[in-house]
C-alpha cells in the first residue's frame, strides 16, 4: 500500500511534466528538451527570491512568472524563426538541446554544481493505518493537481483554449482562418514553462535540487506523453501514473539502478505494441 | 609534445566516430542519440575479448565491431518503422538501456568501478606502448576507415542511401529496397563506432560506464551538427573543432571549477547558433529536409 501511494505521488508529478511537454509537443511539434533547463532553473530563482526576504507565496508567484516568460522568450527567439523557415523537427530538437545545455551550464557557473535544499526543518508525517505520508511530499502533488485543473478548465471552456486545441489538429487551417498562431504558440510555451516550474519547486521543497535534475525528469515526461497518447491532460497524466507506479515497484522489488531501464523498456513495449498510446483510436503513426 | 600526440589520438578516434554517425545521419537520414551506447559496447566487448580470451589486437577490434553491429540489428530490425521524433525517442531509450546494462551487470562489466589494465595494442609481436606509436597506428587505421567510407559514398550502395535520405518515396518507387538499406547502414555505422570504442579502450587502458552515457552521445551528435553532414570533410572538421576548442580554452585563464561548464556552454551556444544560421553545419552538404 505504501508503495502504491508513493508511486501515485511520483506519478502525478511525472504526469504534470508530461502535460507541460504535451502542451508544446502536440501543438507545435517542437521536442521541447529545453523544458528540462527551465525545470532546473526554477528552484534557484525561488530560493534566490527567498533570500531577498520575499514572502513564500510572492517568491513562488514571481518565479513561476519568470519561468513562464522565459518559456515564451525561447519560442520567440529560437523556435519562431525556425518555424518561419519551415525547419524540420530534428532542427528544433537540436536547437532545444542546445538551449538545455546552455541553461544548465549557466546555473552551474552561477550557483555551483552541488545539490541544495530549500529549507531545513523535518516535515510532519501523517499516518493513515499503515500508510505514512510526509506533509511536504503531499504539497507538490496538490499544487500540481490544482494547476492542472486550471489548465484543463482553460482548455475546455475558453476561446483561446479551443484555439490551442485546434492548433494541435491543423495549424495551417487555423492560420488561414485568421487566428494569430504565433501568439498561440507562445502561449503554449508559456503555460508549459509555468507548469513545469510548479512541479520543480514542489519537488525541490521535498527533496532538494541540483542543476542536472532536469533532463531525467523531462525524459520521463516525454515517455509519459508518448505512452499516454493523444490529448493534453488525461493521457500524459495516465502515462505518468503508470510510470510512477512501475518505478516505485521496481525500487521496492529490485533496486533504484534499474529504474531507468524499466522506464525505457515500458516505452519500447508501448511503441511496438501500442504506438498510439493508452488513449487513442488507431491511426497512422506519422499523424499522431 | 606528448600532450599534442594525445590530442591527435583523440582526434583520430573521434574522426571514426563522427564519420560513422555521418554515415547514419548524412547518408541514411537517421538521427539517433545512442551512438555512445554502441561505442561502449565496442569498447567493452573488445576489452573482454583481449583480457579474458586472449584474442589478438586486430581480431579483437574486428570482433568488437561485429558485436556492436549485430546488437544494432537487434534494435534496428524492430525500430525501422519509426520515423522522426519517435526514432529519436527509441534511440534515447536504447542509450539508457545500454548504459543501465553496462552499469548493473557487475559480474561481466565490473559495474561502476570499470575495467582497468587493458593491454596496449600489439600487432605481430610489435607492441605499441608509447603515445607516438599509437598516434601512427591509429592514424593508419583511421585512414583505412576514411578510405572505406569514401568508397562507400560513391558506390551504388552510397548513392541509393542518399536517394533514400532525399526522398524516400521516390527511392521506393524506382525499386530501391529502403528498409534493407537502412538496416545495412545502421549495422555498418554501429560496427565502425564499435571499432572506435575498442581503439579508445586500448588507448586509455581503463573504461567505466560514464564514458558511454547520454552526454557522450550528445557530444558525438554535436560534432557532426557543427561540422556538417553528407560528406567526409564536415564530420572531420566537427571532430577537430570539438576536440581542440576545450583544449584551447585551457590556455585562457579560466578558474578551474567552471572550465568544464564553460566548455559545455560553448557546445550549447554553437548548437543553437548553427541551427538558426547554418543548419547544414560549417561544411555540410545536407540540410535535414
Amino acid at each position: 500500500m505504501q508503495i502504491i501511494i508513493n508511486g501515485i505521488l511520483q506519478g502525478v508529478l511525472i504526469g504534470a511534466v508530461g502535460v507541460a511537454f504535451a502542451l508544446v509537443y502536440r501543438t507545435t511539434k517542437v521536442f521541447h528538451v529545453a523544458l528540462g533547463g527551465l525545470y532546473s532553473l526554477s528552484p534557484y530563482i525561488f530560493t534566490m527570491l527567498l533570500t531577498f526576504q520575499f514572502p513564500i507565496w510572492l517568491s513562488l508567484a514571481v518565479s513561476i512568472l519568470i519561468i513562464s516568460l522565459l518559456g515564451f522568450a525561447l519560442e520567440f527567439t529560437i523556435h519562431r524563426p525556425l518555424f518561419k523557415k519551415d525547419a524540420p523537427p530534428e532542427v528544433n530538437l537540436i536547437a532545444s538541446l542546445g538551449v538545455y545545455i546552455v541553461i544548465v551550464q549557466l546555473i552551474a557557473i552561477f550557483w555551483g554544481n552541488e545539490s541544495q535544499i530549500v529549507q531545513q526543518q523535518v516535515s510532519q508525517v501523517w499516518r493513515l493505518g499503515n500508510v505514512s505520508v510526509a506533509q511536504l511530499q503531499l504539497l507538490g502533488p496538490l499544487c500540481v493537481i490544482l494547476a492542472i485543473g486550471v489548465i484543463h478548465f482553460w482548455l475546455k471552456h475558453t476561446n483561446k483554449g479551443l484555439e490551442l486545441r485546434a492548433l494541435s489538429d491543423n495549424s495551417t487551417l487555423l492560420a488561414l482562418l485568421g487566428r494569430n498562431i504565433n501568439f498561440l504558440r507562445g502561449t503554449a510555451f508559456c503555460i508549459s514553462g509555468g507548469l513545469v516550474s510548479i512541479v520543480s519547486i514542489g519537488i525541490a521543497w521535498d527533496v532538494g535540487f541540483d542543476p542536472h535534475a532536469g533532463l531525467e525528469i523531462i525524459l520521463l515526461g516525454m515517455v509519459a506523453t508518448i505512452i499516454g497518447g493523444k490529448g493534453f491532460i488525461l493521457a500524459p497524466m495516465a502515462g505518468g501514473l503508470l510510470l510512477g507506479l512501475l518505478r516505485a515497484e521496481v525500487v521496492w522489488f529490485g533496486s533504484t539502478r534499474w529504474e531507468e531501464a524499466a522506464t525505457f523498456t515500458l516505452l519500447v513495449l508501448f511503441l511496438f505494441f501500442r504506438p498510439q498510446g493508452i488513449f487513442a483510436s488507431k491511426t497512422r503513426l506519422e499523424s499522431l | 609534445m606528448n600532450y599534442l600526440m594525445h590530442l591527435v589520438v583523440y582526434f583520430e578516434i573521434f574522426a571514426i566516430v563522427a564519420l560513422s554517425l555521418n554515415l547514419m545521419l548524412g547518408y541514411g537520414g537517421l538521427l539517433q542519440i545512442a551512438h555512445a551506447g554502441y561505442y561502449g559496447i565496442g569498447a567493452y566487448s573488445a576489452t573482454l575479448l583481449w583480457i579474458h580470451f586472449g584474442v589478438g589486437f586486430i581480431p579483437g577490434l574486428l570482433l568488437a565491431g561485429v558485436c556492436a553491429g549485430c546488437l544494432s540489428l537487434l534494435v534496428s530490425l524492430p525500430a525501422r518503422r519509426f520515423k522522426g521524433d519517435y526514432f529519436v525517442m527509441v534511440s534515447i531509450a536504447v542509450q539508457a538501456l545500454i548504459y543501465a546494462v553496462l552499469y548493473n551487470w557487475t559480474s561481466v562489466t565490473n559495474g561502476p568501478f570499470g575495467i582497468s589494465g587493458i593491454p596496449k595494442p600489439e600487432i605481430l609481436g610489435l607492441e605499441f606502448s608509447s603515445t607516438g606509436a599509437i598516434t601512427l597506428l591509429y592514424g593508419f587505421i583511421a585512414l583505412i576507415f576514411i578510405g572505406v567510407i569514401s568508397l562507400l559514398k560513391t558506390s551504388p550502395f552510397g548513392r541509393a542511401l542518399q536517394s533514400i535520405r532525399d526522398d524516400e518515396l521516390a527511392a521506393k518507387s524506382v525499386g530501391i529496397p529502403v528498409n534493407k538499406l537502412k538496416l545495412q547502414v545502421f549495422a555498418i555505422a554501429s560496427a565502425l563506432v564499435g571499432c572506435a570504442g575498442g581503439l579508445y579502450a586500448a588507448y586509455v587502458s581503463y573504461i567505466d560506464p560514464t564514458s558511454f552515457n547520454l552526454n557522450e552521445s550528445i557530444l558525438m551528435l554535436s560534432m557532426i551538427v557543427v561540422g556538417g553532414v553528407g560528406n567526409i570533410r564536415g564530420p572531420l572538421l566537427g571532430a577537430f573543432i570539438l576536440i581542440t576548442l576545450p583544449e584551447a580554452l585551457r590556455f585562457v585563464a579560466l578558474p578551474d571549477e567552471i572550465a568544464a561548464n564553460i566548455r559545455l556552454l560553448i557546445y550549447g551556444v554553437l548548437l543553437i547558433t548553427l541551427m538558426l544560421i547554418r543548419p547544414q553545419g560549417l561544411a555540410g552538404n545536407y540540410r535535414y529536409q
